[in-house]
């Protein structure tokens, strides 16, 4: 079902288009706090996506054809800056597989009937996905994943376990990377797979993480049956597909953080009174001007297609930021101030922020593919 | 100079060693909040550890060092304030745990749940605050000490020590940040190292890696810096020294806990990796006393006076 009140976005003016976001937002943000884990998020980042949508604020990039607005970057730019503004739900909730890397994954690599499919479901808040890449003995090293997938028939039988795969208690859906071709090694005979969760076979164990929810989970897979249709990019051609999810997971995906960190640098620099940190706030907001530009150059050249590597730079320098700016929070509030002790306070912030230079390839990856595909430096021994 | 033990200073850290041997003490597991071991502290107490520096012939320094063995451990424990502030300031050493802030008497300070003593630096005071049953409400956080905060500081009992007490009571306090840090680094720093030697990717221990070596060592480094800074501010206790000890583990401390949960990957940012129980409280330390640029001014004035 399309968006009521949908205005030509096209033809509306930017100062048109992010006034009327702006009024949008005043009205719509939720007040209460987003819940951390369990099925309390699920339900939050779902009501909270269904009413974006309803509003017609939901996938502004997305083609026309599933429901998008097929809008230009820019205005998804102005759409994130109201956003963060309006201090509305971070975007790094149980929504984000879906909207930020699966979804733009199944846009480029799906099939038509995937698309009809998933995306609508995807974007109208109806659905959570998760991810299933990692596996206990294969992270920075992916390519060496065991997981394998028998073809049996129209159907593949899966057996093995993923692990680091945030809010799979409480997915729909997983874009899900498995062996396909038990003869193959590395990144050859892999398959990228839509995993429908509630299939039988399928084992979720929670992990809490150190800032406190139970954010990651453990996922086993015992004769799992999926069928072949929901291969996305074709069997044992996943390793080309999970690229895909990766470049938008290590590119545009982070935009609304990005932007969103900015603001709270701003933020910060309003609620510091102590001359001593001074330096390093305007450091911090140097960092935070120089990310913004990379951030709308890397999405508005990734308009007119793949853009390659670069995005690794800016994940990477997001990353390293936003571990900064949650440390410097709290060295502007004191440790032992309410806003710091409080269990989803700064600390938490400061505690979660270990994860960025981890999840989607750690800082070390980052740096490597940066160096070799970027810089064109010879690549070295692994 | 004499970087090695005393007979007595090896004695006893050896009787230390043995005392933490025979508690067998593990991880908690899922502890997230707090890790306070009252265990400990009965056995330190009975041992006479905590009042080391009273004893004929000990000093600060022998203090630190049982400070620094005792924040290697997983648990927490008040040790530092028992050891190297509170027998400046208490008439009654037995009124411990002893809790220390500095500002408003309202916020919320490490250990004062199990606190007899208060010692405040309210600015141009520093006051001593017996804390009555009741008197406390806990406070959740994510930094493993136990956190406190007095439900009614203006009903209690106040001793008035003088703004005169407030530099000792401060570069005492900084001893305590840099020697505590030192302990909880070379911990938390021993565990990376067996992690990175076991876990393998692309077929080989992440450890072999250079680009792990070479910040492992920095970290390495850093953890060395801090642990002697530390111990010849107790060894002197002089201002400077205390106020350099206390800048360095406060500046080191984000380089150092970022690298060392990098290289456990997802895996360091779980409950279920133990590196939490000591970067928590790391993470604690780093924000104290106003953190380091607040230490690095009082460098500075210990060097050029204040201006």
């Amino acid at each position: 079902m399309m968006p009521e009140m949908m205005p030509e976005m096209m033809d509306e003016s930017p100062d048109d288009f992010r006034a009327r976001a702006r009024r949008w937002l005043r009205d719509n943000v939720p007040t209460e706090h987003p819940p951390v884990d369990g099925p309390e998020s699920r339900a939050y980042a779902l009501a909270w996506q269904q009413r974006q949508f309803a509003g017609g604020w939901a996938g502004l990039t997305w083609p026309r054809a599933y429901g998008g607005r097929e809008l230009p970057v820019l205005q998804q730019i102005a759409w994130f800056e109201e956003y963060a503004r309006a201090h509305a739900p971070s975007t790094h909730n149980a929504l984000f597989v879906g909207m930020n890397h699966a979804g733009p994954t199944l846009i480029a690599c799906g099939s038509d009937e995937q698309k009809a499919f998933h995306l609508p479901k995807i974007m109208q808040g109806d659905v959570i996905w998760c991810q299933g890449f990692s596996e206990p003995n294969s992270g920075s090293d992916l390519a060496s994943l065991r997981t394998r997938g028998e073809v049996q028939g129209d159907e593949l039988v899966i057996n093995g376990q993923k692990i680091w795969s945030s809010y799979a208690d409480i997915a729909d859906y997983q874009e899900l990377l498995i062996r396909t071709d038990p003869a193959s090694s590395r990144h050859h005979g892999l398959s990228w797979v839509i995993c429908p969760m509630d299939a039988p076979g399928i084992t979720v164990r929670p992990i809490k993480t150190m800032a406190g929810p139970a954010k990651f989970a453990e996922v086993f897979y015992d004769n799992v049956r999926i069928p072949l249709a929901n291969i996305v990019g074709g069997l044992n051609n996943g390793w080309k597909t999970a690229m895909a999810t990766l470049s938008f997971e290590r590119g545009t995906a982070s935009l609304a953080l990005q932007i969103s960190l900015s603001q709270r640098v701003e933020e910060l620099i309003a609620a510091c009174d102590d001359v001593a940190l001074g330096e390093t706030l305007m450091d911090l907001r140097a960092d935070a001007a120089a990310l913004r530009a990379m951030s709308y150059q890397f999405a508005i050249k990734s308009e007119s297609g793949p853009v390659g590597s670069e995005g690794s730079m800016i994940r990477l320098y997001f990353a390293e930021l936003a571990q900064r700016v949650a440390r410097v929070a709290i060295d502007i509030f004191g440790i032992a101030a309410p806003e710091v002790l409080a269990v989803h306070g700064l600390g938490y912030d400061y505690f979660d922020a270990y994860s960025e230079t981890i999840a989607g390839g750690t800082a070390e990856i980052q740096r490597n593919i940066i160096a070799e595909r970027v810089l064109g430096l010879p690549r070295g021994s692994r | 100079m004499d970087y090695d033990f005393t007979e007595d200073q090896a004695a006893i850290l050896g009787g230390l060693e043995q005392l933490i041997g025979s508690l067998n003490i593990e991880p908690p597991k899922d502890a997230v909040f707090s890790a306070y071991s009252q265990p400990l502290d009965d056995e330190l107490t009975a041992g006479g550890y905590l009042d080391i520096t009273s004893q004929e012939g000990f000093g600060l320094l022998d203090g630190a060092l049982i400070v620094e063995q005792l924040a290697q451990l997983p648990v927490s424990v008040e040790a530092a304030t028992s050891v190297l502030i509170a027998p400046v300031f208490l008439e009654d050493t037995t009124r411990r745990p002893v809790a220390i802030l500095a500002g408003a008497l309202t916020k919320p300070a490490r250990f004062l749940p199990m606190a007899k003593t208060l010692l405040a630096d309210i600015g141009d005071d520093l006051l001593r605050i017996e804390i009555p049953e009741g008197a406390v409400e806990e406070v959740a956080t994510l930094f493993a000490y136990p956190y406190g905060r007095l439900k009614n500081p203006e009903n209690l009992p106040r001793v008035s020590l003088g703004s005169a007490q407030l530099p000792t009571f401060r570069r005492r306090w900084r001893i305590a940040i840099a020697v505590e840090s030192s302990g909880l680094m070379q911990s938390a720093l021993n565990l990376v190292l067996e992690h990175v030697k076991t876990r393998q990717q692309f077929g080989r221990p992440i450890g072999s890696f250079q680009a792990i070596q070479h910040r492992l060592v920095m970290a390495a480094e850093l953890g060395q810096a801090v642990r002697w800074l530390g111990l010849r501010a107790a060894w002197s206790d002089s201002e400077s020294d205390a106020a350099i000890a206390a800048t360095f583990a406060q500046d080191a401390i984000p380089r150092f806990c970022t690298d060392l949960h990098q290289f456990c990957g997802a895996m360091g940012l779980t409950l279920e990796f133990p590196l939490h129980h000591w970067t928590y409280r790391l993470r604690a330390l780093l924000g104290e006393l106003g953190g380091s640029s607040a230490q690095a001014i009082a460098a500075a004035d210990a060097t050029w006076g204040q201006k």
